[in-house]
């Protein structure tokens, strides 16, 4: 169980996040990663946490993937989950047009502010591809924002799983291309990525009593 | 498990039991689910403890509740802000994955009625607006109310064989006591959440007090309490348990009363320790996806007594001493 005497199950971990507007299918396309499975899931509430091992590029990788509530309410509290990501996947709804403006309008500015990681990979996914006759968001537009915007791009579809595996696998190959995240991300690390501390509230100014 | 509960019947109406405290304390230990509709009704305050008035309150309130559906919900979206429309949009997404896991809300006038639940009420209440989970905080209201007309099995229900009339009734107590409840929580869905973070501290507070061994172990893999205990605050560990098992659980929160909240953090350390050996044995990842997906689908009252029992008896213990939570 103690990771730093037992031999290392894995040559390099990477911290990764999914960001979007709520009901893009965020946790539905990580659930469809992380256990081939689609159901019907409740919003996300604050965050999520899922693991997933893979061998990619010649190496075993362990992938810790947080996966953040849409919902602005939360975004005090999702906001603390960028730091030290080597990898965020910026997740819209090919469906619905308000979730592909709010890419530019809300989520790449949350990334300018939080992510602390100048060199972390981007990766733009377009969901819901099965539903090809409610979709208002062409393919062509997501291939100009992401290269406006400076980031890998895919379509694909978490319930019939097209594609799935490549979004993944697409930002963790870029990632072991970039020799600064490699290096946060090799064994000897490993633990730091885990110790970062979401902001607490004043206890002198909250406490009962 | 429940002998509170036959004294209660024992007693006869609920109209001779002129207490509301010994209606309280009765219903902690849990309530008939043939009385909970009226209980509730009691123990929220929407219904008037005085039976010659209750009729006549009831009536007026949920008139007022049609009202205000025909206000605020009624309306083409011309007459509507953008950040009205916006919340509408956000609360129709919602309504349809809410309990996915029971088939029950799956029908689409069950989830209409919550639909005009949550956006008269996220109207009414701007400070906080309408917030993910408390589409969850609706939904044993709606199972109790209904139950009232509908027969045992969940499963069967439908809603379409009841009138539009019974239909608003129930939507209407389902709004005031979503209202009510929710009063002594105002400041747990207003920006930042500020009432959820400071009851996470506390929780966290109280575990380190009563078992320090899982604390050091939590600490020393740096989990967060924010990181599992934040959904259970802000969903009322709807989430956690077994849907049937949760009617059970809301009869000791309603019977709390405006002391809920604090009380709210000794059932949840309660239900955390119930797994304070497992929890010492895993590192931090392990941890995160363990109470995150806890195992209580196979939960029946007797685990959920436990707990409750248990956080009666550290209530009792801890709470007397004043600066027990001071760090």
């Amino acid at each position: 169980m103690d990771l730093s005497t037992s031999q290392p199950e894995f040559d390099y971990l990477f911290k990764l996040l999914l960001i979007g507007d709520s009901g893009v299918g965020k946790s539905s396309l990580l659930l469809s990663f992380t256990s081939d499975t689609f159901e019907d899931l409740s919003p996300t509430i604050g965050v999520d946490f899922k693991v997933k091992l893979v061998n990619l590029g010649g190496k075993r990788l362990k992938l810790a993937i947080w996966d953040t509530a849409g919902q602005e309410r939360f975004r005090t509290l999702t906001s603390s989950y960028y730091r030290g990501a080597q990898g965020i996947i910026m997740v819209y709804d090919v469906t619905r047009r308000e979730t592909f403006t709010n890419l530019s309008d809300v989520w790449a500015k949350e990334i300018d502010l939080y992510s602390t990681n100048q060199d972390c990979i981007k990766m733009l996914v377009g969901n819901k591809v099965d539903k090809e006759s409610e979709r208002v968001v062409t393919k062509k537009e997501g291939t100009e924002f992401a290269r406006e915007y400076g980031c890998l791009f895919l379509e694909c579809s978490a319930k019939t799983r097209v594609n799935v595996e490549q979004c993944f696998e697409e930002l963790v190959l870029k990632i072991l291309d970039t020799p600064s995240l490699l290096a946060e991300g090799s064994t000897g690390v490993k633990r730091n990525i885990f110790k970062q501390k979401p902001p607490q509230p004043d206890p002198s100014a909250s406490t009962c009593c | 498990m429940v002998d509170g509960l036959y004294m209660l019947e024992n007693k006869a109406s609920l109209a001779v039991i002129e207490s509301m405290k010994t209606v309280r304390e009765l219903s902690w230990s849990g309530v008939p689910s043939y009385m909970r509709p009226d209980v509730w009704r009691l123990l929220l305050g929407y219904a008037s403890p005085n039976s010659d008035r209750r009729d006549g309150v009831l009536t007026r309130k949920r008139l007022e509740y049609l009202e205000c559906v025909s206000q605020y919900y009624d309306i083409p979206d011309a007459e509507r802000s953008d950040d009205e429309i916006n919340m509408l949009r956000q609360i129709a997404v919602d309504c349809p994955r809410t309990v996915p896991d029971v088939t029950f809300f799956q029908q689409q006038e069950v989830q209409k009625s919550l639909e005009r639940i949550l956006y008269t009420w996220a109207i009414r209440h701007p400070a906080s607006g309408y917030v993910q989970g408390i589409n969850d905080l609706v939904t044993p209201f709606l199972f109790v109310f209904l139950s009232e007309y509908l027969e045992e099995d969940m499963e069967t229900w439908s809603i379409v064989d009841l009138s539009p009339q019974k239909i608003s009734n129930i939507e209407a107590d389902c709004y005031w006591c979503l209202s009510k409840l929710l009063e002594c929580m105002q400041d747990h869905y207003t920006f930042a959440q500020p009432g959820i973070q400071r009851l996470v501290f506390k929780l966290k507070e109280l575990v380190r007090r009563i078992d320090e061994p899982v604390s050091r172990h939590m600490e020393e893999q740096g989990l967060e309490f924010l990181q599992f205990a934040f959904r259970w605050f802000n969903c009322l560990l709807i989430r956690e348990i077994p849907f049937h098992l949760v009617t059970r659980l809301w009869d000791t929160y309603l019977a709390e009363g405006d002391a809920l909240p604090d009380f709210l953090v000794y059932i949840f350390a309660s239900f955390l320790l119930t797994w304070s050996d497992k929890l010492q044995k895993l590192d931090f990842q392990e941890m995160v996806m363990f109470l995150q997906h806890l195992p209580t689908q196979n939960w029946t009252y007797q685990e959920l007594e436990m707990v409750l029992s248990r956080a009666y008896m550290w209530h009792s213990m801890f709470n007397s001493s004043p600066n027990h939570l001071a760090s």
